[in-house]
């Protein structure tokens, strides 16, 4: 894999353009914090039990102070020129009066009840926080559950179960329309995208949309809340005794905010090339993992081996940037704090020597500058956090705005009771490749045709136009004389049921395979499917008959036998028209013969179409088109094409036949 | 729905200890960073501790009500002796000494703030670093098994569960010695000190402690099955959505031919809604037991403060204060209040901690079970001990009575022999699911047969290396399975030191070379995710040229050229006849215009060798098996 070609340094091959400029992260944050009108009662409720949780705090400083001044130095109230916040007031006039003693007493008292309540003097904060890995795919998986609280006891334990439930809602909106739209990429676009890189935008960029939704709402809200009381009560009580410590308090925030603002976008990118290195990663572990009989068979377990081992340990280094930037800006916050807050250390201590203030007011005081530095260095950290989340939630939106197939509406009604016909078709691949070229034709209900042609010659383009994985960049399809250009892709599949060469299997029982293409079939309808797929027999042998749950991607089963599931998969959705791609390559004759058979008698009533090679299957098809180059080059039955002497669809016959 | 299924044990103390023995393996290239970081982490803390019991000292006794200092706290600031107390009653300092005292206090803070906010970043970082080598070694040790596995493994495993293993439970590795060790102990360790640093001040504040202990184990006891198991929940079914995610997408079009997107849709609310629920199950019964428990140890706290206030206000002499000169705490006064108070409060937290880290290294010790699940796996095909070098021209391969069965009950191959000779091409026919593939799958060592020997010039192949073998047998598979690569990585795939003058020679006799030179980079074009780009034709010739450049002195070509047309198919067998002229070369085929170009045909009927010979001698047999296939298949010919 070329590292030089710097796009392909993730082996990305659709989503290169990763810069984020400022501008378009706002746009990011915004879309975001929209997805928030999805939760708006579990938004209601943490909002309620956070503001809620606010209060019962506010007291801590305050009682503290009582108990050093009032109870363990035995002064009376009211000998410190500093002034009670006024909430306090009720408190201290039942405290008033009575012994240092029995002033503790009432204190604890109250302090028990808000402990099992509020978890008051417990610290507060609850988490939800698990051990956590190095690098970005674990940490997201813990902020896919992710909650907190600033209080604990009974409320902080009710709250952190609303807002778990609030992140996981909130991730899964996302992440589940984000599988809707990557499951909705139209054909060409899938071809281009990894498996592994749509498992960790899915599994591990989703999680991170909450972060933002709360680092835009409930945080910031509640910080600068909390700041405000914080510094309201400083200078209620302060503010004429010591008023720039008032005003020190107030300035952290900017200085938080200017110290770390200049360098978001340099954290954003550190976290992108994070993000993408882990998803390549991913890619890595899930082709080698998926290839796993090539690997084997090639003998290329040591390289597989090596080429995990460097995307991992690229990813790790990736993270390793990023975090060591996050470490870096958390010091020199916390630098600031520190200065600041010695220099309020010292401020206070000379008030208290000198008499003005009371030991019990340095307890004060430096609670509530502690809380305000934590506050600033909080909302200094949101700014940067919201960048990383940012490089996440690009991942994710990405695929969210890519064009998709549009399901249309499925009511419409699309029916194939006659033809379908292309009317002058044409198509090249998005990169230029011409692939077919004016294609007129008509398929008839009631027919078998079979598409026939070289290699390469565009028998499988043409066929998947007709369930719309392609859409035709000339010309018309007319299913019964209406166009489908304008036909959404789900009323168009409804009438087609495509069994491809490859034969896909989930790794699930046989009939959970069937039910995938048809939920309502009856028993009746699967026994039936099976039976004309020619998988009877073989499924019957089986330990658990059509229950048998196979191995990945049907691994268990041979190559012929898979391809006769995979036919019964087609045939069970019981769709006007039926394209198989190759299904007799890997049968032998008498299997392939009776496949026909059944197929023939399959086909009474519907419109069968069959790619082949096998003259044996060809032969017996109503209508044979011949196709090469992307052109149609003959169309007939196969007396009628052989008659023609000079015409291709001879030579090809004798070529085969020797 | 984990197909491998596996047994989660209990968080005995034995488990425990043998889950954290098994990381030691990992750890061990570490072990010098490990210690290095312990020791910075020791030194730090211990700095920490002692400079937060004298600094509450210095600034709460001494400069903030003035009491006179300890000889040894004079010293360390640099004050002469008028600072130092003389036991009088009444003394106090000036306020200037307070000040003086109060400015060296904080130029020392200054510096110890700096310092370990510097140590404690770099320290982080080395952590960081650390454990991520650890989780490196044991994610490509796991990659290396799962590679390693044999096929009958690989059939019955999801991807979405390897992925979900050597991903996030492959990271728990790292959290054990910090979650399982490092900190339990670290945290038993503050108990411990905190209970002793209060027995220190009074012998009653220690004995509470000690009697909190016993509904602490209590809650312990109760909570820890549930996390446990409310722990593997979540993993498992994290992992069944992962795979649900990566099935989906490999089988994408099969989706979307289906109409299935909202069949799709609907199983993957399900997966999500699970590994969402799981999640919240287990955070909750966490957070109960640590709340329980702080609320149980603040309990405690009040009431100590309560006891501790009383002592103050009646100027008790502490129990052993006055034995330590550096601070000022032989009777119980502000300094010494607020010490023993953050001293049991941080008692507390420790406690409540511990609860939480127990609920994450259940979690976590069941992500190691699953990761060591992996790794446990014995590979089936193994190499053997004292491996023989492969031989220089290969002259036979044998197969000897070879039996054998994917599941253990029904047989796919039932006594096969058969043997081929260098210079020969065997076609292998028969019905769909006869055996064809398993048997050349054995020749590989994909997997082994359960009884009978497959020898090469006599040598049973599981004397040579497996990579050795492997290297010396080329093999174009029926799945034509590509990689997401360019085309000239993906004919060069597992080799090295090919030139491109090679590659196109490959390329050349399996008639690929014509249409990747029309590609727009030609050999260096990107293929789409695993080839989706190409047509199975295109796919087909392309898996056949990585075989040929392989250059081995043994062939597979399993069903080359199903979907090749007569012409371009022709070509490529006669390229291949003419390359293979010293060489064994095996086909698996149903095409007869294939069949007939071979040496040797071995008829393989339900499991067993049926017929071998070439084309006229197994046509004279008027009943013979070969016959009547060539007769379904020609009879419908001609």
């Amino acid at each position: 894999m070329s590292e030089t070609a710097n796009e392909l340094v993730f082996n990305d091959r659709i989503d290169t353009d990763t810069q984020i400029s400022s501008a378009e992260a706002m746009v990011l944050l915004g879309r975001s914090f929209a997805l928030l009108r999805h939760v708006k009662g579990l938004f209601a409720g943490k909002f309620l039990f956070a503001l809620v949780g606010i209060l019962p705090p506010l007291l801590i400083p305050w009682t503290g102070k009582i108990v050093v001044d009032q109870v363990l130095l035995q002064k009376p109230f009211g000998e410190s020129e500093v002034r009670f916040p006024p909430f306090m007031d009720p408190l201290i006039a039942i405290l008033e009066g009575n012994t240092p003693l029995a002033i503790m007493g009432t204190i604890l008292t109250i302090y028990a009840v808000l402990l099992v309540l509020f978890g008051v003097r417990a610290g507060g904060a609850v988490t939800s926080g698990l051990t956590q890995g190095h690098d970005s795919a674990t940490q997201s998986e813990l902020a896919l559950s992710a909650g907190s609280s600033q209080s604990s006891g009974i409320f902080g334990v009710i709250e952190l179960m609303i807002n778990i439930r609030l992140t996981q809602r909130l991730a899964n909106t996302l992440r589940t329309e984000l599988f809707r739209k990557l499951a909705r990429l139209p054909m060409t676009t899938l071809d281009d995208n990894r498996i592994g890189d749509s498992v960790y935008r899915i599994m591990y960029d989703t999680p991170l949309v909450p972060e933002i939704c709360f680092n835009l709402s409930i945080a910031p809200l509640f910080a600068v809340l909390g700041a405000m009381i914080s510094l309201y009560l400083m200078q209620y009580s302060y503010g004429p005794v010591a008023p720039e410590l008032v005003w020190i308090a107030a300035g952290l925030i900017p200085l938080a905010l200017i110290l770390t603002v200049p360098l978001s976008g340099f954290s954003r990118r550190l976290n992108q090339a994070s993000r993408a290195s882990g998803a390549a990663t991913t890619n890595t572990m899930e082709e080698s993992l998926e290839n796993i009989s090539a690997v084997q068979s090639l003998g290329g377990s040591r390289h597989e081996r090596e080429r995990f081992a460097r995307d991992s340990d690229q990813s790790f280094k990736r993270f390793r940037f990023s975090f060591l930037f996050g470490q870096a800006m958390f010091v020199v916050s916390m630098f600031c704090t520190v200065v600041a807050g010695i220099y309020v250390a010292i401020l206070v201590s000379d008030l208290i020597i000198g008499g003005t203030m009371t030991p019990g007011d340095y307890a004060v005081l430096f609670g509530l500058y502690l809380q305000l530095g934590g506050t600033a260095l909080g909302i200094g950290m949101y700014w940067i956090n919201l960048q990383t989340n940012v490089a996440a939630v690009r991942r994710v939106f990405f695929f969210i705005d890519y064009p998709s197939e549009t399901p249309g509406d499925i009511h419409s009604r699309l029916t194939v009771q006659d033809t379908i016909r292309l009317d002058h078709v044409s198509y090249h691949y998005p990169d230029g490749r011409q692939a077919l070229t004016d294609i007129d034709l008509e398929f008839r209900v009631g027919e078998l045709t079979a598409i026939v042609g070289p290699t390469g010659a565009g028998k499988t383009s043409l066929a998947y136009l007709l369930p719309a994985f392609l859409r035709p960049s000339e010309g018309r399809i007319l299913f019964d004389g209406i166009d489908i250009a304008d036909v959404g892709v789900d009323a168009i599949r409804d009438q087609v049921a495509y069994v491809f060469q490859e034969h896909m299997l989930l790794s699930e029982s046989i009939r959970s395979n069937l039910l995938l293409a048809n939920p309502t079939a009856s028993e009746n309808d699967l026994r039936w499917a099976i039976d004309t797929a020619g998988a009877g027999q073989f499924v019957d042998s089986l330990p658990q008959g059509i229950d048998t749950v196979m191995g990945r991607r049907g691994d268990k089963l041979s190559v012929g036998q898979k391809q006769r599931i995979c036919i019964a998969r087609g045939l069970v959705r019981d769709t006007p028209v039926l394209v198989l791609d190759e299904p007799t390559a890997a049968l032998d004759p008498e299997t392939e013969n009776a496949l026909v058979t059944s197929l023939q008698k399959a086909a009474a009533g519907k419109l069968v179409i069959v790619i082949a090679h096998r003259l044996s299957t060809i032969k017996r098809a109503d209508r044979i088109v011949f196709l090469d180059n992307g052109r149609v080059r003959a169309i007939g039955s196969h007396e009628t094409l052989m008659a023609d002497t000079d015409g291709p669809y001879r030579r090809y016959v004798e070529l085969q036949t020797g | 729905m984990a197909l491998v299924v596996q047994e989660i044990q209990a968080l005995t103390f034995k488990n425990v200890l043998r889950l954290v023995l098994r990381a030691w393996p990992y750890y061990r290239p570490q072990l010098k960073h490990i210690i290095t970081y312990l020791l910075l982490n020791v030194v730090t803390g211990a700095l920490l501790l002692t400079s937060g019991l004298v600094g509450n000292d210095l600034l709460n006794n001494k400069v903030l009500v003035g009491t006179p200092l300890q000889p040894a706290q004079a010293t360390l600031l640099f004050v002469d002796d008028s600072y130092v107390t003389t036991g009088e009653e009444g003394e106090a300092l000036t306020e200037d000494q307070r000040r003086t005292v109060r400015n060296r206090l904080f130029v020392w803070a200054f510096i110890g703030a700096l310092l370990l906010m510097a140590s404690f970043s770099l320290v982080y970082y080395y952590m960081v670093w650390i454990f991520q080598n650890i989780n490196q070694d044991l994610r490509v040790k796991m990659i290396e098994q799962a590679e390693n596995l044999s096929l009958r493994y690989h059939s019955d495993a999801r991807t979405g569960d390897a992925i979900y293993r050597v991903y996030q439970d492959s990271a728990t590795i790292t959290n054990v010695l910090q979650q399982v060790v490092i900190t339990p102990l670290r945290a038993v360790a503050w108990i411990f000190w905190g209970v002793i640093l209060l027995t220190f001040f009074s012998p009653w504040l220690g004995l509470l402690c000690l009697l909190t202990a016993v509904p602490v184990v209590g809650l312990f006891m109760y909570f820890s099955p549930r996390i446990r198991v409310s722990a593997q929940r979540a993993r498992e079914a994290n992992s069944d959505l992962t795979s649900r995610i990566q099935e989906v997408f490999a089988a994408i079009r099969v989706v979307k031919a289906n109409r299935a997107e909202s069949e799709m849709m609907r199983r993957f609310d399900e997966d999500s809604g699970n590994a969402l629920d799981a999640a919240f199950v287990l955070r909750v019964n966490i957070v109960l037991l640590s709340m329980s428990i702080l609320v149980l140890g603040f309990g405690v706290v009040l009431i100590a403060e309560y006891l501790m206030a009383s002592w103050t206000l009646s100027e008790t002499a502490t129990f052993l204060g006055g034995v330590v000169s550096i601070v000022g705490f032989a009777y119980w006064n502000l300094g010494a209040y607020q010490s023993a108070a953050g001293n049991i409060a941080q008692t507390a937290r420790q406690s409540a901690d511990v609860a939480q880290i127990w609920g994450g290294a259940a979690d976590l010790l069941v992500g190691l079970q699953r990761a060591y699940f992996l790794l446990d796996l014995e590979p089936e095909v193994t190499e053997p001990d004292d491996p023989v070098t492969f031989p220089g021209p290969v002259g036979s391969v044998n197969w000897q009575d070879v039996r054998f069965s994917y599941d253990g009950d029904t047989p796919v191959l039932k006594s096969v022999s058969l043997s081929a000779a260098a210079g020969t091409i065997t076609a292998i026919v028969g019905s769909t699911g006869s055996g064809k593939s398993t048997l050349m799958s054995l020749l590989l060592r994909l997997y082994d047969p359960d009884e009978g020997a497959i020898c090469i010039n006599g040598t049973p192949i599981t004397r040579f290396g497996i990579d050795d073998l492997r290297s010396n047998i080329a093999i174009a598979l029926q799945q034509n399975l590509l990689f997401t690569a360019s085309v000239a990585d993906n004919i060069a795939y597992a080799t090295k030191d090919r030139s491109r003058d090679e590659i196109i020679e490959a390329a050349r006799i399996a008639c690929a070379d014509e249409f990747i030179a029309e590609m727009p980079d030609g050999y260096d074009t990107e293929l789409g995710e695993r080839g989706s780009k190409l047509s199975t034709g295109q796919r087909q010739r392309l898996t056949i040229a990585r075989a040929l450049l392989r250059d081995t002195p043994i062939l597979i070509l399993d069903e080359p050229t199903a979907s090749l047309d007569a012409e371009t198919e022709r070509q490529v067998l006669s390229n291949i006849a003419q390359w293979g002229k010293d060489r064994i070369v095996f086909l698996i085929t149903h095409r007869l215009s294939t069949i007939r170009s071979a040496d040797q045909i071995a008829f393989l009927h339900r499991g067993s060798i049926a017929e071998v010979g070439n084309h006229e001698t197994l046509m004279a047999s008027e009943a013979g098996h070969y016959r009547r296939f060539v007769h379904a298949e020609a009879g419908t010919d001609q």
